[in-house]
């Protein structure tokens, strides 16, 4: 029996002795996994970022991945409609809507009929809604069920990284930087080959921007080194 | 009881064949609960079909689920867990909920996908074709849905495994919530679930039921509410109404019995002993029938006991014919030949029911002959020689002779008789409603309200008709497919029309050969295909490279042999494709499940002309000329019983005036039972028949009875008090039965209520000795 999640990255990975390996943390975020300053608690970063529902916030998404020559970006608006309750709008350059709600994903674009599914059969986006939603719910309590947390930088530019706890979700790695109260950069990295017959790099990332850091230009030929060094600018 | 020598050791012989034969019981005795047994044999091809769909086919396994009582998220999750849960239970052939698995399809058939999908019978894999999918892939990377598709897309980026799938679902797609399907209002997540078991095997389709159960109770808990339908259910439902309603009554009328049998004789041992006649009946009975049927139904076991019971009759007419100078054994002896005129007369009557052409109604037969005769004959040789002198004398009873002085004053009332009658008649010709019930739906009804939950469900899932049916006769299996394929156009049309609201047929899953195989053909070769995606990938994101298991996939599915049932056998699939497809004997046969059906008759339009070797299968109209022909054999059964029981009756009298004097209450009852249901609205049923037979072996008895005691006083008190605690005890067990929920226990229960009092009454009045022949002695 094949499943496309069983095929996933981190599924197919579980397999290969390295596939053990956690990413280290604060690969992804700061130059250095410094130790977090005093001053700068993550129980209590985490329950500053606590957004009311609803909350709107604008976005800019890059999606890179073995199979793409270039990234594809696209903007629009992330909702959080409460606990389990998201929306993430499209704007540009096509409209399309994906609604959250518990196990459930469904997604609607224009021209096409809409297509759902489970969570179940996507454990990565499951890992990274769960820990979104535990990021807007201000809710470190939540957050540390699922992963382990660590804070670095100062209260100007701070980064959580997030190291999932699921063993088969450790290739994953979730980093969030941000700026006093507010998020700047919401990313996803794996380092695991996308499928196989595909090459190994350089894995696959999203990197969402959001609020003010959404509205700043993208550079001509974005990379992830490029978008992660934004992230963490003030 | 007699403390004789003799008399021990006969109570100790019987006491031990009792042991034997309840020994051989015990090993022998398979109880069956496969109520076809009790349909009639089929006739027509048509009756045939029905009869192999109604307890086996896949509309008859499905059950429906609901889960209700939460908000829909945890609803979803619910039922996604139930799935997970049951996907491999053994009472289940599958379960689902609507949520697309990827998984439907084997690994190793993954190629075949190309050939399952009709994508190719309209498009090719060409570079328009590739460009608009490759498009479209690159938005769903960057969906939600990016990280699902991710590892997928490299081997199929138009997506033709998802077409696959989507084609695998219901046609008319039920509402969704959270991926799985729910009822319009969003209120409760139904799933659907085909048993292994057929829908009439209550004790299988009970272990389902609780399978069901605990998987809820251990997946979700709170006031999540299961809400299962369907056929199995519902035969679960009745078969545990009827046992604990039979059980119920039964228990009542056996505690009223021996108080009536305190009451009446006043001797516990007199009572005890009573009882053996009764208790050899049941055993010789369950022992006739296993050992000539091999299996005993449950429905047999409830009828038989019932019709048996009458038994008990026969130790109460030696009992209250206790003769003060006689011996029990004289007075046995006195009563033999009434005792068996009755006795061989019912007997004779149920042997005709042998003749029935349905074998459930032969193994009734054959338990209520061997159990009447074994009865009869223990109670004149055997009980007699236990039983004591001791105990009263009803012949010197004053409180009889009184009630029997009362009797004799009466007029007589031949042409009342007749006059009732000729009412009775008028009464049967006009009753407004049809005189028999064809519906045999209506003998296990489930509530209503039930009913209309079931229509519900079935209505939101999309599930198929429970009456319709398309059946396609064909040489294998390939013609078969080839010729479901073929009507796919009428029937989509037959949609358009809004005649039915979907189908299901074999060939939705599996194409025939010849349109796989074409569908190959229009498969590009390696390079033309390369060169196709080199052009397509051009203006998109993906790397050139990025479609490499696509093109190996596509090499792959061009020589591949096409995919046949016997493939699918073992996947999820295979057990519903059997269902709609299974060869058999060198023929092949197939179905086409119909859902919302909206237009019968131009579904018998379309079946007309669709042309040879295929049928629409009309289940109700099958049952329904399938009772009518059962009731025509039947009658012509009770028609021979009748003339059997006058003959017997006959050759035991001898006279004339004495079998006109014996046989009219009997008659005259039989027409007052058909005028009061008929009266009072009902249609009748088989029940009904057979249950006018056991009437008519009372009044027999009755009548026999008061005719032999015609010319001795004492006689006559007692067989006034034999037959006055006979009636009492019957009138209280069926009048038990009359007050039963149940149609099939209330249909006995009334008719053989109406005709103990009928006949009690009747007998009295037409058979009892007249004035003259009362003062003679």
């Amino acid at each position: 029996m094949r499943t496309v999640a069983a095929t996933s990255p981190a599924a197919d990975q579980a397999a290969t002795p390295e596939a053990d390996q956690p990413i280290e943390p604060g690969e992804i975020g700061s130059d250095a996994a410094a130790p977090s300053p005093p001053g700068l608690d993550a129980q209590a970063l985490i329950a500053r970022l606590a957004r009311p529902a609803p909350a709107r916030i604008d976005f800019v998404e890059v999606r890179f991945s073995p199979m793409l020559r270039e990234p594809l970006i696209v903007s629009g608006e992330l909702g959080y409609m409460g606990p389990g309750n998201l929306e993430r709008r499209v704007l540009s350059p096509y409209r399309e809507q994906a609604t959250i709600r518990g196990e459930s994903v469904r997604v609607e674009r224009e021209g096409t009929p809409p297509r759902s599914f489970a969570l179940k059969r996507a454990p990565e986006l499951r890992a990274l809604l769960s820990g979104f939603a535990a990021l807007l719910a201000g809710d470190p309590a939540a957050l540390e069920r699922n992963f382990k947390v660590e804070l670095s930088g100062d209260e100007h530019a701070w980064t959580l990284a997030l190291l999932p706890l699921e063993r088969a979700q450790r290739r994953q790695q979730i980093t969030v930087n941000g700026s006093g109260d507010s998020p700047r950069c919401f990313s996803m990295r794996s380092t695991a080959p996308a499928s196989r017959g595909t090459r190994d790099t350089p894995g696959s990332a999203n990197i969402m921007l959001l609020g003010e850091a959404a509205r700043i230009a993208l550079p001509e030929a974005p990379t992830i080194d490029s978008l992660l060094q934004r992230c963490r600018a003030e | 009881m007699k403390r004789t020598r003799q008399a021990l050791l006969l109570f100790a012989l019987w006491a031990a064949a009792l042991a034997i034969l309840g020994s051989f019981v015990q090993r022998q005795l398979v109880i069956g609960t496969d109520l076809t047994l009790f349909l009639p044999n089929p006739t027509t091809a048509q009756q045939r079909l029905m009869l192999e769909e109604i307890g086996d086919g896949p509309a008859s396994r499905l059950l429906l689920i609901a889960l209700e009582g939460a908000p829909p998220e945890e609803l979803a999750d619910a039922s996604r867990a139930l799935v997970e849960t049951l996907r491999d239970d053994e009472h289940f052939r599958f379960i689902a909920n609507g949520e697309l698995s990827l998984d439907a399809l084997p690994q190793a058939l993954l190629p075949y996908r190309f050939l399952l999908s009709p994508t190719l019978d309209t498009q090719d894999f060409d570079v328009r074709m590739l460009h608009s999918a490759l498009q479209a892939r690159a938005r769903d990377l960057s969906s939600p849905a990016g990280l699902l598709l991710e590892p997928w897309l490299p081997h199929d980026p138009t997506l033709e495994l998802l077409k696959v799938i989507e084609r695998w679902q219901p046609m008319q797609e039920p509402h969704r919530e959270f991926d799985v399907w729910f009822d319009r209002q969003g209120a409760r997540a139904l799933l659907i679930a085909e048993t292994k078991a057929p829908a009439f095997d209550p004790d299988r389709q009970r272990a389902a039921l609780e399978a069901l159960h605990q998987a809820l109770a251990d997946s979700a808990g709170g006031d999540l509410r299961m809400v299962v339908s369907g056929a199995g259910r519902f035969s679960v439902l009745m078969e545990e109404r009827t046992r604990s309603e039979a059980e119920l009554l039964g228990t009542i009328a056996t505690l009223g019995m021996i108080v009536l049998l305190l009451i009446a004789y006043r001797r516990i041992g007199s009572v005890v002993l009573s009882a053996l006649p009764l208790a050899s009946a049941g055993l010789a009975g369950l022992a006739a029938v296993s050992a000539l049927f091999g299996t005993v139904h449950g429905i047999t076991l409830a009828f038989g006991f019932t019709l048996i019971g009458v038994a008990q009759d026969y130790p109460m007419h030696l009992l209250s014919h206790r003769h003060a100078d006689h011996h029990p054994v004289a007075v046995a002896r006195t009563l033999w030949p009434t005792l068996a005129t009755g006795m061989a007369s019912t007997c004779i009557a149920y042997f005709t029911f042998l003749f029935s052409g349905v074998a459930g109604l032969a193994q009734v037969a054959c338990f209520t002959i061997a159990g009447l005769a074994v009865a009869g004959l223990s109670t004149r040789y055997a009980l007699p020689a236990l039983l004591s002198n001791e105990g009263p004398d009803y012949g010197a009873s004053a409180l009889l002779e009184r009630l029997w002085n009362r009797i004799a004053a009466l007029p007589s009332l031949h042409w009342a008789a007749a006059a009732l009658a000729a009412a009775c008649l008028v009464v049967v010709l006009l009753a407004p409603q049809p005189m028999w019930e064809n519906d045999l739906s209506k003998l296990t009804p489930v509530p209503s309200e039930l009913l209309r939950q079931d229509q519900e469900f079935r209505t939101q899932l999309g599930t198929p008709d429970l009456r319709y049916l398309l059946v396609i006769e064909a040489q294998d299996s390939q013609q078969a497919l080839a010729r479901l394929e073929a009507l796919e156009p009428s029937l989509h049309a037959l949609m358009q029309e809004g005649a039915i609201s979907g189908y299901d047929d074999a060939a939705r899953y599996v194409p025939s050969s010849a349109t796989q195989q074409r569908r190959q053909q229009r498969l590009p070769d390696t390079a033309t295909l390369r060169a196709a995606l080199r052009s397509a990938l051009a203006d998109t994101p993906f790397r050139a490279d990025a479609f490499e298991p696509f093109i190996a996939d596509v090499a792959q599915a061009r020589t591949m042999p096409p995919l046949t049932l016997e493939l699918l056998r073992d996947t999820p699939l295979g057990a519903s494709l059997d269902m709609l497809l299974n060869e058999r004997d060198g023929k092949a046969s197939a179905l086409v499940t119909l859902s919302g059906v909206q237009d019968a008759a131009a579904l018998h339009t379309f079946a007309a002309t669709a042309g040879e070797g295929i049928t629409l299968l009309d289940m109700k109209r099958a049952s329904e000329t399938l009772v009518v022909d059962q009731r025509i054999r039947l009658l012509w059964c009770l028609a021979a019983a009748a003339l059997l029981l006058i003959g017997v009756v006959t050759l035991s009298l001898r006279r004339v005036q004495r079998v006109a004097r014996v046989l009219a209450p009997m008659a005259l009852t039989t027409l007052v039972i058909l005028a009061a249901l008929l009266g009072a609205g009902v249609s009748l049923t088989l029940f009904h028949l057979i249950a006018l037979i056991l009437a008519a072996g009372l009044g027999l008895d009755y009548a026999l009875f008061f005719e032999h005691a015609a010319h001795d006083r004492a006689q006559q008190r007692r067989t006034l008090h034999a037959v006055l605690v006979c009636s009492v005890s019957t009138l209280m067990v069926f009048a038990l039965l009359a007050m039963s929920s149940l149609p099939v226990l209330r249909a006995i229960g009334v008719t053989v209520t109406l005709g103990v009092i009928s006949n009690f009454t009747l007998s009295l009045l037409l058979t009892r000795p007249t004035a003259e022949s009362g003062t003679r002695s």
